[in-house]
């Protein structure tokens, strides 16, 4: 019983992570109908920032600070240079679009700071273990679930509280409707952007904490596992990005737990089968929206 | 300028790639009339009030709204302007409240009024809505999901607001709250340019009107003059 | 903009392909990558080697007769794109390819190399059953994953280990392989395997795993894996945060920056490599001359590895005394007790995986200590 809760706890860190990731890119897609591949690029860009942020001998909350405020930045950047003159053409168009700026951030990040990765000091402080009876919670695992509900609630405060939240929930919905409303399209897709780029940046911090380090490739990997559980929650729903998210998670823990160890190779398989029988009943993902999107 | 017409168009020409919806037609509205826009299914009036307001692909030799060329603007640019459209379908954000529908029609126009009075002046001419403040827009009925969509256009304080079907799939009764609101619009001095199917009910409120026939105007003139003349009487009011 | 950027970056490899080569030039192809995953590791071989050469050339050329000149061509990390620019490289006339630190594109490469019969060498594939897969032609760099598994596990039972877990992950040959020939060697000197754990590479989550781990009753002696970035730093500060203090084996991919930046999290840890500097070492001197050269100390063994390369290279044209490539590949199967920067190399009397010093390390206050160097005995060699 204790070794199950255990793993139900790693179940919440790990899929916290993913649902803040794919949360990123279910926040553009849900309004411009793009599938952001250069999100993980945005991860990446954090981890670089928070790393010579501390080089340049500033202090790690500040360092992180900046990580993040570069993260937002960078998606911003992203938008207006490369999003923003396909805006509108078609999904393939958009999805092609995603995977260059990606590649060609990926090129650069090799050629320009180094294709080997670079240490990032985590504090010590860090490192340190919570015990809660027979638990164990690592400091990073405990932030990391609270950083995530933390992001999570504020989301939804921002999305439901403020008029530029809600100006999103009704991009999501009727993009064009919106601009009747005299809302510039420009600033809507700028404040989702913003928003992708501050969960990438959550997530990149989280991503980088646990591994001590940044690489160029950093971002390929959390990228597919956002993607795949966005899917599984169904594109383009926020709340169905958080449910696959975390569904995701505990699939792939429980499985890695459980699965006999002869069959532990296969894990990754298993877990893909899963989500296949998931859309089998769900073919839109969980909480999938009604509306297709239209600008 | 009192004889400057509010909206002026001339040769506005709306296409679809190869397909011509609007083949250059001139408009003008003047302020404080109401003008209706007739025509068949596909004859072209969705897409002059969507051209209008900049939601489609358009081209025209002169575009003026309160004498200012709004030809190559955005939508939000030319609804601050204050030119907005009621779309067909009532399109109302289904999953935000009635309350949040009608903020996100007044965000963008404190400069035009105080959005709080212009919200409770709404409320009291909508009764309903003021019933349905916390309620999810997609819970609501058809007619008053199309209330919703006029009083959120409402709340902007337009010049000028263009309806588009707003009568469609509605309930013969609904439809008749509908047309008393809009000629309550029209007595209160909103100028109003009004695309509906419904013929009769239309010229009735109606000062002027133009029919619209495969993207070209084929007739217009005062509202009594269309009512009366046999083409409409023939095609549309089936007498 | 965009175009811009990719113009320049395309103009920047063109340009590293050098002028045509003279009548007695060596011509070298380098079928490497410049970007993707291998990149981290074939970049570093390429400076080690590029500075090499440099002092070869400077020199008059191999034996004072043969000046280098090298073809570089990026394989982008990927297989097939390896193999279509060994063709590229064969059909402009190289003598000699290199290709990148890992068995498949160099199989890949190899395929055409054999073929054309030219010899074939890999910066550092570690795999030992890749000369088996190629043929004669072709080499690796590097000691080979047996051997680093032999060292490993000798220091394992002099340590007095009696039980030990392996952390491996199907996703390469290394991250599979290396535990396993190390799990082999432990049990023929007596130690017993008290599980076999798996992990994806790049996943960075080892919860589960480390759960696991944590509920062995009795826990084991020694855990080792091949893991290397991200995931032996992600697998270490989990396992340590779950309240487990088992003592850890590695292997050379850990040898990095980021794994002494852990700090107490990897006190105490074991690891294989490639050469460890020790005071007047050869590798000592090279480490200063890189530092002097470039102004920043060689992060990795890899940079002193390309330029062993390098080495190896001269002494097998001198041996051959032509440019016919047959020649080249028997100078290289020939050599023996050929000093490097890393210590000695010897490829008589191997299938083409060299004899190489291996160091173990342990790390000790962020600090290399040097636990052992040289090599395992071939009977403690588990068979590739």
């Amino acid at each position: 019983m204790d070794i199950f809760l255990q793993q139900l706890l790693n179940a919440l860190s790990l899929g916290g992570t993913y649902a803040l990731l794919a949360l990123g890119l279910a926040v553009v897609f849900s309004i411009i109908g793009l599938i952001n591949f250069a999100h993980g690029e945005l991860m990446t860009v954090t981890g670089y920032a928070i790393c010579f942020a501390l080089i340049w001998g500033l202090p790690f909350p500040l360092a992180v600070m900046a990580g993040l405020a570069v993260a937002v930045v960078a998606a911003l950047l992203m938008e207006r240079i490369a999003f923003r003159p396909v805006r509108g053409a078609s999904g393939t168009t958009l999805l092609l679009t995603s995977f260059a700026v990606s590649a060609i951030l990926r090129v650069l990040f090799q050629n320009l700071i180094s294709a080997r990765p670079i240490p990032v000091s985590i504090p010590a402080s860090l490192s340190g273990v919570l015990t809660i009876g027979p638990l164990h919670l690592g400091m990073i695992q405990l932030i990391s679930i609270i950083v995530t509900l933390v992001m999570l609630l504020g989301l939804n405060l921002f999305l439901h509280r403020t008029m530029a939240g809600r100006a999103m929930r009704a991009a999501a919905e009727d993009f064009a409707v919106l601009r009747l409303m005299g809302l510039r399209a420009n600033s809507v897709v700028a404040t989702a952007f913003a928003i992708s780029g501050l969960l990438a940046g959550v997530a990149g911090l989280l991503w980088v904490a646990q591994r001590g380090s940044v690489d160029p490739l950093m971002g390929a990997l959390p990228v597919l596992k956002a993607f795949i559980a966005a899917i599984i929650g169904g594109l383009g729903s926020l709340s169905g990005a958080v449910a696959g998210g975390f569904l995701l998670g505990f699939i792939e823990v429980i499985l890695q737990a459980y699965l006999p160890e002869s069959l532990l190779p296969y894990r990754d398989a298993f877990a893909i089968l899963l989500v296949i029988a998931v859309l089998l009943f769900r073919p839109q993902g969980l909480l999938a929206r009604k509306t297709p999107v239209k600008l | 300028m009192p004889d400057e017409p509010l909206l002026s168009i001339e040769g506005l020409t709306v296409s679809y790639g190869a397909v011509e919806a609007v083949r250059g037609i001139d408009l003008t509205v003047k302020r404080g009339e109401v003008v209706t826009l007739l025509g068949a299914n596909g004859a072209g009036k969705s897409s002059t009030l969507n051209a209008l307001v900049g939601l489609a692909p358009r081209k025209a030799r002169r575009m003026l709204f309160e004498g200012a060329d709004i030809a190559g603007q955005a939508t939000e640019t030319i609804v601050r302007r204050g030119m907005t459209l009621v779309p067909e379908g009532r399109r109302v954000f289904s999953s935000l409240t009635v309350e949040e529908n009608l903020m996100l029609g007044g965000a963008r126009h404190a400069a035009r009024g105080d959005p709080a009075a212009v919200k409770a002046d709404m409320l009291e001419r909508f009764p309903i809505l003021a019933e349905r403040l916390h309620q999810k827009a997609g819970s609501l009925s058809g007619g008053e999901q199309q209330m919703l969509a006029i009083a959120r256009a409402l709340m902007s304080s337009p010049d000028l607001l263009l309806l588009d079907e707003p009568s469609l799939g509605l309930a013969p009764q609904v439809v008749d709250r509908i047309f008393d609101l809009i000629r309550n619009l029209r007595d209160r001095g909103l100028t109003i340019l009004l695309v509906e199917q419904n013929v009769a009910q239309s010229l009735e409120i109606a000062d002027r009107g133009y029919v619209l026939a495969n993207g070209r105007i084929e007739l217009q003139g005062a509202a009594a003059d269309l009512r009366a003349s046999p083409e409409i009487q023939d095609a549309y009011l089936g007498a | 903009m965009k175009k811009n950027k990719l113009l320049l970056l395309s103009g920047a490899f063109a340009a590293l392909a050098s002028a045509p080569a003279m009548a007695e030039d060596l011509v070298i192809g380098l079928a490497t990558a410049q970007t993707g995953g291998l990149a981290p590791y074939d970049q570093p071989n390429l400076a080690g080697l590029q500075m090499r050469i440099e002092e070869i050339n400077a020199a008059g050329g191999i034996a004072g007769k043969f000046p280098i000149q090298t073809i570089i061509k990026d394989t982008r990390s990927d297989s097939a794109q390896t193999a279509l620019v060994a063709q590229e490289l064969v059909d402009a006339g190289a003598q000699l390819i290199i290709t990148p630190c890992d068995a498949d594109p160099s199989i890949a490469a190899g395929m055409i190399t054999q073929g054309a019969g030219i010899p074939a060498i890999s910066f550092c594939a570690t795999t030992p059953t890749l000369p088996l897969a190629v043929g004669d032609y072709m080499f690796s760099n590097y000691p080979a994953d047996n051997v680093q598994a032999a060292m490993l596990a000798a220091h394992a039972v002099e340590s007095g280990y009696k039980t030990a877990y392996i952390l491996t992950s199907p996703d390469s040959a290394y991250t599979l392989k290396l535990p396993q020939y190390f799990g082999q060697a432990f049990t023929a000197k007596g130690g017993a395997l008290a599980g076999e754990g798996t992990y994806s590479m790049g996943q960075q989550d080892f919860g589960a795993e480390v759960t696991k781990i944590a509920a062995m009753d009795p826990r084991p002696d020694v855990i080792m894996t091949s893991a290397y970035e991200p995931d032996f730093p992600a697998f270490v500060r989990q396992l340590r945060g779950a309240g487990v203090t088992t003592p850890i084996l590695g292997s050379d991919g850990i040898d990095s920056p980021t794994t002494f930046g852990l700090g107490d999290l990897v006190e105490g840890v074991v690891f294989s490599t490639a050469g460890h500097a020790t005071a007047g070492s050869p590798l000592e001197a090279f480490n200063a001359r890189w530092t002097e050269r470039t102004g920043a100390a060689p992060d990795t063994i890899y940079i002193a590895n390309g330029y062993d390369l390098g080495t190896i290279i001269e002494a097998a044209v001198t041996a051959a005394d032509s440019l016919d490539p047959a020649a080249i590949r028997d100078g290289i199967a020939n050599l023996e007790g050929l000093q490097g920067v890393t210590g000695a190399i010897t490829f008589k009397g191997t299938i083409g995986m060299p004899l190489r010093a291996v160091s173990l390390v342990r790390i000790k206050a962020g600090e290399r200590e040097l636990v052992a160097q040289g090599q395992p005995d071939p009977a403690d060699i588990p068979a590739p």
